[in-house]
């Protein structure tokens, strides 16, 4: 039989991969292989600890809980095609150096593209 | 402390490392509690130095964790890794702190400069004091300097940087 804590953490995983939806309480245990007893404990456990919410629903007749994160998760959308994130030059890269984010032409590209996005138009005339 | 990364957010971070294995090896050590490098080469068919290289690139950013042990009959050391989900979150904001530090640098520096420009791809935009001394003429392709609006710059730095401020909670 697997760790609680185990378990705690498949648990709040599935609930945090549920982003906005949030996910039935009775469907978290079927996914983890716990039971149902075992899984309201886990999910109070949760809610004590201030990582979930869970809102009461009737389904098929039944009332049970939806669980949904209360942080969402940090996203790296923001910054994924950020030229900086892993540029092999970033140990050099300051603005008393030849490399510097003040020149640096893939970030002007990188900048022109988000420019491009939010105006559909490219650069300058 | 529990993570709050989904498997998508995870992804991200191995593409970014610039890698495209680096997916197939996160999807591996995710499932795996741990494993070694040849296990990971076995099951992904990637090249055990490919791996290795990943592995550290991980491994400085403190993604995955690290247990040496030593082989009883050959004596080399063997490396178990391990995923470190609760460490994503720190590297991500890291990341974030370190791109808006740039940016505030960049943005400082397009506020306060007039650029001109050959409008030839390729060819850098020249700030006013260095077109001056170049006698307006590109330094690379010897077309003149024209002059250069960036206010599409500022705006696309001054966008971003507040919303990372946002994300940052700054």
């Amino acid at each position: 039989m697997p760790k609680h804590n185990d378990l705690e953490q498949k648990a709040f995983q599935l609930i945090v991969n549920s982003g906005h939806e949030g996910i039935l309480q009775s469907e978290l245990w079927h996914k983890l292989g716990a039971s149902s007893r075992e899984g309201s404990r886990i999910a109070i456990k949760l809610e004590n600890k201030g990582l979930i919410r869970r809102e009461k629903e009737l389904q098929n007749g039944r009332w049970t809980y939806r669980l949904y994160p209360k942080r969402m998760p940090a996203s790296m959308d923001s910054i994924a095609d950020c030229p900086c994130l892993m540029c092999p030059d970033n140990s050099r890269c300051d603005p008393s150096n030849v490399i510097s984010p003040q020149t640096c032409e893939k970030l002007t590209q990188w900048l022109l593209t988000i420019a491009e996005n939010y105006s559909g138009t490219l650069g300058d005339s | 402390m529990l993570s709050t990364i989904d498997d998508a957010t995870l992804i991200k971070v191995a593409e970014a490392l610039g890698e495209e294995d680096a997916v197939k090896l996160i999807e591996i050590l995710k499932n795996a509690d741990e494993i070694t490098d040849d296990e990971i080469a076995n099951k992904t068919g990637i090249r055990i130095n490919s791996i290795r290289k990943i592995l550290y690139k991980l491994y400085d950013h403190s993604l995955v964790s690290l247990r040496r042990t030593r082989d009883p009959k050959t004596g080399w050391f063997i490396f178990h890794w391990k995923l470190q989900p609760d460490q994503l979150e720190g590297f991500i904001l890291s990341q974030k702190r370190r791109v808006l530090e740039k940016l505030n640098i960049r943005l400082e520096y397009e506020k306060n400069h007039d650029f001109y420009y050959c409008y030839t791809p390729g060819c850098r935009r020249i700030p006013f004091e260095e077109a001056i001394e170049l006698l307006f003429k590109c330094p690379t392709c010897g077309k003149p300097l024209m002059h250069y609006e960036n206010n599409k710059i500022v705006e696309a730095l001054t966008r971003k940087i507040e919303q990372l401020r946002k994300e940052l909670g700054e």
